[in-house]
């Protein structure tokens, strides 16, 4: 027999109570100052108890639930021994407990293993995988809207970019995507692909090159960007990073939100290493395709590290120059033609270079 | 504080309230449900949410009795699944006036979205309410909510709007005025809360807290924070049996600096697996701090809520991120 409190449901004050621990109920013989009274509780009436400490809490019944409150030692051992396989004593949760310093370390490391492997491996073929679902017609007017936002405030140069898309129209291009030029005024040497097949080169870029074979070589990078898409597999594992974090967090999302930002940039910093590097072979290929001196790729990464500041701009997305044209310079190795010249790609080249 | 009983008599407890979780326990309830959560690729969430307030109401005393949370993640994942129809449905009003090239499509599609997300905030707010507090019981009895979605979407629009139209200033009334609505509508059995802070004296935090920590170069910025903290809760009355008590909280400056240092580092050095550390830490700052002044008989309480079913909005509020309680 044990001594706690009972409360009855209807009121917050507990009356003494006798508790007993029979084979197929508890009993709970209460008193108060004026009343006393015997309360049978059926096993399976008893709700699920846990986390429970110095004080045991039993509740039962329907609504409002009857309830005891045991400070007494021995009454949680008592409980566990006489009702051992009891529904209302099992607890996953307790169980894990149990497991002492020990559990939580091994729980707590393979918990953070778990996470690093979604986060380095599973996030990013999940990520793969979706965006290559994305159907094409998405993508594409979901890259309008996001040109036609970007375009706002910029001013284009008509001119360049009627001679760009004409340099364009003479390439041999292999795409999925209608590819869509533009030329705007820009100071910084940059040019980038929106998702959909938008390209935007700065004027400044074209100003800096010498050869036409760097506009080539610069327009099969980018079309590979498209090509590959690139933008929105970015996307859609920075929404899988976050949403990977929610999950992982619970309703944390200020913290993991901030986690997330960090962590994903860097890892999209890895991935557009990857990303530069295929997308540098695709310009090569387009080099390759049209017959063009595969050099231009080669020219147009060594303007982009010469020491002018504003190029670094341009080189700090970009993974490492030097290794770039390395890796170029090993793949122009295993081509084997003849650079032929072309008419129609150096009259638009011409008309790019006029002021 | 001596407690003298003997079984037959009968003694009134002292009302002081406390936080006896332990960040250990809850981090080894967070692993089960980050494990659980992660193989059923999230819809363990609720159920996990449950648990977790579970285990933070069952820490939480009164009088040295437990508050207990009876919600379930069963409850909750329904307000969750019908969550995020609304929320997708909103989304896709949204990327589709984002895919239209027509402006006039765009407008009213994004004009929708905004509306929609506006008109959900007080709806959120009132079913977390009366889902939260029809959960919660101490000894058996239960809270309740008697606010009515009319008065909560008047008191919100109006705040809103008067914010706008006087460019923020009136937002310390919209702040104070909500909890009016919130806390005056709360029941605790027999007993009920009132909120009495006033926009005003709000205003006066923030100023005060604003010019004193640029002032001080951010020192201060835990101070304000610890103020904020003590309006909201010095103002917090409960009446019982036309008496009323008040709630009290002593958390200083200093504390509080110890709290939010304290916190910053554990999720730094875990990378934020010490989070439970930080959610048992907090609450003992706030409960081991806070004390009920006045005649409040905790013995006294009385069951008068019925029993209620409808957990609609518990997750909405959830996504929003609207934290109340």
């Amino acid at each position: 027999m044990f001594e706690g409190k009972y409360y009855n449901g209807r009121t917050s004050k507990g009356m003494p109570a006798f508790i007993t621990l029979e084979p197929s109920y508890i009993r709970v013989a209460w008193q108060t100052d004026d009343e006393t009274g015997t309360e049978i509780w059926d096993l399976s009436e008893i709700h699920k108890s846990e986390f429970n400490d110095a004080n045991t809490i039993l509740e039962y019944g329907k609504f409002p639930r009857q309830s005891i409150s045991v400070f007494e030692q021995g009454f949680k051992e008592a409980l566990e021994q006489q009702y051992r396989d009891a529904k209302f004593l099992k607890s996953r949760y307790s169980s894990f407990a149990k497991t002492g310093l020990t559990g939580l370390v091994v729980g707590g490391l393979s918990l953070l293993g778990l996470a690093i492997v979604l986060f380095v491996w599973g996030v990013p073929a999940l990520a793969e995988k979706v965006a290559s679902h994305f159907p094409v017609s998405y993508e594409r007017a979901m890259g309008e809207q996001l040109h036609a936002q970007m375009m706002q405030g910029q001013t284009i140069d008509s001119a360049k970019t009627e001679a760009l898309q004409q340099y364009l129209s003479a390439l041999k291009v292999e795409s999925d995507f209608p590819i869509h030029v533009t030329v705007v005024e820009d100071d910084m040497v940059n040019a980038f692909a929106v998702p959909g097949g938008f390209i935007v080169v700065h004027d400044a870029i074209l100003d800096e090159m010498e050869h036409h074979e760097e506009l080539a070589g610069l327009l099969g990078h980018e079309i590979g960007h498209v090509q590959m898409r690139h933008s929105t597999k970015a996307l859609t594992r920075s929404l899988s990073y976050f949403m990977l974090a929610s999950v992982l967090f619970g309703d944390v999302s200020g913290i993991a939100a901030v986690i997330v930002d960090n962590a994903s940039t860097l890892n999209n910093l890895e991935y557009s290493r990857t990303a530069e590097s295929d997308s540098d072979k695709a310009g090569l290929e387009l080099l390759v395709q049209n017959k063009l001196n595969p050099k231009g790729m080669v020219w147009l990464m060594e303007r982009l590290n010469s020491d002018e500041p504003e190029f670094l701009k341009f080189i700090s997305t970009h993974p490492n120059t030097n290794d770039r044209i390395k890796e170029i310079e090993s793949h122009i190795r295993k081509t084997n033609y003849k650079p032929e010249p072309n008419m129609e790609l150096e009259a638009a080249w011409k008309k790019l270079k006029a002021d | 504080m001596q407690e003298t009983s003997t079984e037959q008599e009968t003694t009134i407890t002292k009302p002081t309230l406390a936080f006896k979780g332990q960040g250990s326990e809850l981090f080894s309830i967070q692993i089960v449900n980050m494990v659980l959560t992660l193989v059923t690729l999230g819809l363990y969430y609720p159920w996990a949410k449950a648990k977790n307030l579970q285990y933070i109401y069952r820490k939480t005393e009164l009088a040295d009795s437990p508050f207990a949370f009876h919600g379930t993640g069963k409850e909750m994942f329904i307000g969750f699944i019908k969550g995020i129809g609304i929320f997708a449905v909103l989304i896709g009003v949204f990327m589709y006036g984002f895919m239209h090239g027509d402006n006039g499509v765009k407008f009213l599609c994004f004009a929708l979205y905004f509306i929609g997300i506006l008109a959900l905030i007080p709806l959120a707010i009132h079913g977390m309410m009366r889902y939260r507090t029809s959960r919660t019981s101490w000894r058996g009895i239960h809270m309740g909510y008697r606010g009515t979605l009319g008065n909560m979407y008047k008191v919100y629009f109006t705040g809103f709007l008067l914010s706008i139209i006087t460019f923020g200033i009136y937002s310390f009334w919209f702040d104070t005025n909500l909890r009016k609505e919130i806390l005056g509508n709360t029941r605790f059995g027999n007993a009920k809360f009132r909120f009495i802070g006033d926009g005003s004296d709000l205003l006066l935090v923030h100023i005060k807290g604003y010019f004193l920590t640029l002032v001080t170069l951010g020192i201060y910025g835990f101070w304000y924070m610890k103020d904020l903290i003590n309006f909201n809760i010095n103002n917090i009355l409960i009446e019982q049996d036309g008496k009323y008590s008040r709630l009290d909280s002593s958390l200083t400056g200093g504390q509080y600096f110890k709290l939010a240092v304290g916190n910053l580092l554990i999720i730094v050095f875990t990378l934020g697996l010490g989070y439970a550390w930080v959610v048992t830490r907090t609450m003992a700052a706030i409960f081991n701090n806070c004390e009920i002044i006045g005649e409040f008989n905790p013995d006294a309480l009385a069951q008068t809520e019925e029993e209620y079913k409808n957990a609609t909005f518990e997750d909405m509020a959830d996504m929003m991120d609207i934290g109340l309680v």
